[in-house]
């Protein structure tokens, strides 16, 4: 059973991941390149940790436990004996890179290093390490305390033992796992493309409103939010980004192809809830 | 593009009459015609079906205080044509009811793998024909999807939603199109749960716990087919196909398989 594991990224999923992880009594060690962030997320995480409590999601005994257990590491070298690390950095290949062969070179050979990569490919960033079946990965869903899923994504080369830790360790953050290959997208983000693409052709084709299409989908469907609720909540421009990822990934595959609403949208800045105006208006 | 959000309202008021005195003519195929009678004897209507003739066996599903008939009542306040994988038997059902049931009667008509518009061709007085979007499992919801025709009276507007409370749903009025709206993104949520399938991503069974716990979706999409049935959301997926044209809405093979075979998808 792993005690302890190592973050690399300390922005909202790699933050989001300690808590979970710390919840579920693990010990966390986490580091960010980045100096200013690593100074800010301890009050980001006792800020986090005390609205949880507020909402009665824990007790306050928990939270302080839970914030005990998150050790900020100021050099990736602190990781060197994780038996588990996960890397919540930027979606950037490079940057990616950069960090994994760091990460080859200190851990012990046994340690996994699993990637919460949302759009890249966990075999492409394995290539970059001398122990490919070791690297796995690990995809969190936003929030990551509250949403009970993780992908744990196969790539060419991870071993079933690493599959099999990695799944036991989700478990042991009292999440459900669900093992997928290394496709664009993976499972979430490409199974779910229609359910916005065909809402913003209907809207297009003018089959019926923005009301109506959320409205049919929530009282007929009995889904909890309607397509461009969604879209808004999740933000219009951070969905049009996925959707281009994997319509490029698949090489201009026309069941993922966005639409040109969306980038209507983006390009005019109305991006939803964070921009007070998306499909609806939030006044 | 921007719309504000407001409330809809709600309607479950009881009717103000004897729902033993209408009679609701349901025509169609199996299990839309059992679903359909069961949430109209439900409410007390009196329920006369037929199964379309290659389903024989699924009259003995029909529920008690149904009655099968071979022939539409003259007397039917409304009627239902429940087809949607077979042009021949609709276009035969519709014909014949439009030329038994008197002309005021609105004849409600699913109309997700073929057109309002195409389906006004097939009868003689088009203006009392509405689209409805009968899928099976899609009545358990609260509202139900109506299509209008080219020329939609009013009449038959009001009488659509007229059904849809006698049922205790609310409805939504959409422009006549293949696959209508919930419909449409439900099997082609369906259809991309089988090229995934079949690309050994995952197991039916994980793409429907991460489609629920990743997206928070009631059912998941695999769980979907097996509520609607492979064959109808074939269905649904070879007309946007057929109608749109585009390798958008190809029919992915293991959801062409399942539907021959009626299984479900990867189970």
């Amino acid at each position: 059973m792993i005690k302890t594991i190592g973050i690399v990224g300390a922005g909202t999923m790699g933050a989001g991941i300690a808590q979970a992880a710390t919840l579920a009594r693990l010990d966390v060690l986490l580091y960010d390149a980045s100096p200013e962030v690593l100074k800010s997320v301890s009050g980001r995480l006792k800020g986090d940790f005390r609205r949880f409590v507020e909402k009665g999601r824990i007790s306050n005994t928990e939270a302080t436990e839970a914030l005990a257990r998150i050790e900020i590491a100021k050099s990736i070298s602190s990781l060197a004996n994780a038996d588990f690390v996960i890397e919540a950095a930027v979606e950037d290949l490079t940057i990616k890179r950069e960090i994994f062969k760091k990460l080859d070179a200190i851990v012990p050979t046994h340690a996994i290093l699993a990637t919460n990569t949302s759009s890249l490919s966990v075999s492409s960033i394995a290539s970059f390490t001398k122990t490919p079946e070791s690297i796995i990965g690990m995809h969190f869903f936003n929030p990551p305390v509250l949403m009970k899923l993780v992908e744990v994504v196969k790539g060419k080369e991870t071993s079933i033992e690493t599959i099999r830790t990695t799944v036991d360790l989700a478990t042991q953050m009292k999440k459900t796992p669900v093992v997928c290959k290394d496709t664009p997208g993976f499972i979430v983000n490409r199974v779910a493309r229609p359910f916005y693409g065909e809402a913003l052709r209907l809207l297009g084709e003018g089959v019926a409103s923005v009301e109506e299409i959320d409205r049919i989908v929530k009282k007929s469907g009995g889904f909890r939010m309607g397509p461009f609720e969604l879209m808004d909540l999740i933000g219009i421009d951070i969905n049009y980004a996925v959707t281009k990822s994997v319509y490029e990934q698949f090489f201009q595959e026309p069941r993922f192809r966005p639409h040109p609403i969306q980038r209507q949208m983006v390009e005019g800045g109305t991006l939803g809830r964070k921009t007070k105006k998306g499909f609806y208006e939030y006044p | 593009m921007v719309a504000r959000r407001k409330k809809a309202s709600t309607s479950t008021r009881k009717p103000a009459f004897d729902p033993k005195e209408k009679i609701l003519c349901i025509f169609g195929e199996s299990p839309l015609v059992e679903e359909y009678a069961v949430h109209c004897v439900a409410r007390s209507f009196t329920v006369h079906a037929r199964i379309n003739s290659t389903e024989k066996d699924a009259v003995s599903l029909l529920p008690k205080g149904a009655k099968a008939v071979r022939k539409g009542s003259p007397d039917s306040s409304l009627a239902l044509e429940l087809t949607n994988t077979s042009a021949e038997s609709k276009r035969k059902n519709l014909m014949e009811l439009d030329k038994t049931l008197p002309l005021q009667t609105l004849i409600l008509t699913s109309s997700i793998t073929i057109t309002v518009a195409e389906q006004t061709t097939w009868v003689q007085h088009p203006d009392r024909i509405v689209g409805i979007a009968a899928l099976p499992s899609l009545l358990d919801g609260e509202m139900i999807e109506f299509a209008l025709p080219p020329h939609p009276e009013n009449s038959a507007t009001m009488r659509a939603m007229e059904f849809a409370s006698w049922l205790g749903k609310e409805a939504a009025f959409v422009q006549d199109s293949i696959g209508m709206v919930l419909p449409r993104i439900i099997c082609m949520l369906a259809n991309e749960a089988c090229f995934a399938i079949a690309e050994g991503v995952a197991t039916s069974a994980d793409i429907d716990t991460a489609m629920k716990y990743g997206t928070n979706y009631p059912s998941g999409p695999v769980e979907w087919t097996d509520k609607i049935g492979s064959r109808q959301v074939f269905a649904v997926m070879r007309a946007l196909a057929d109608s749109f044209g585009e390798d958008r809405y190809r029919v992915a093979p293991l959801l062409q398989r399942s539907a021959l075979l009626n299984v479900v998808p990867g189970r």
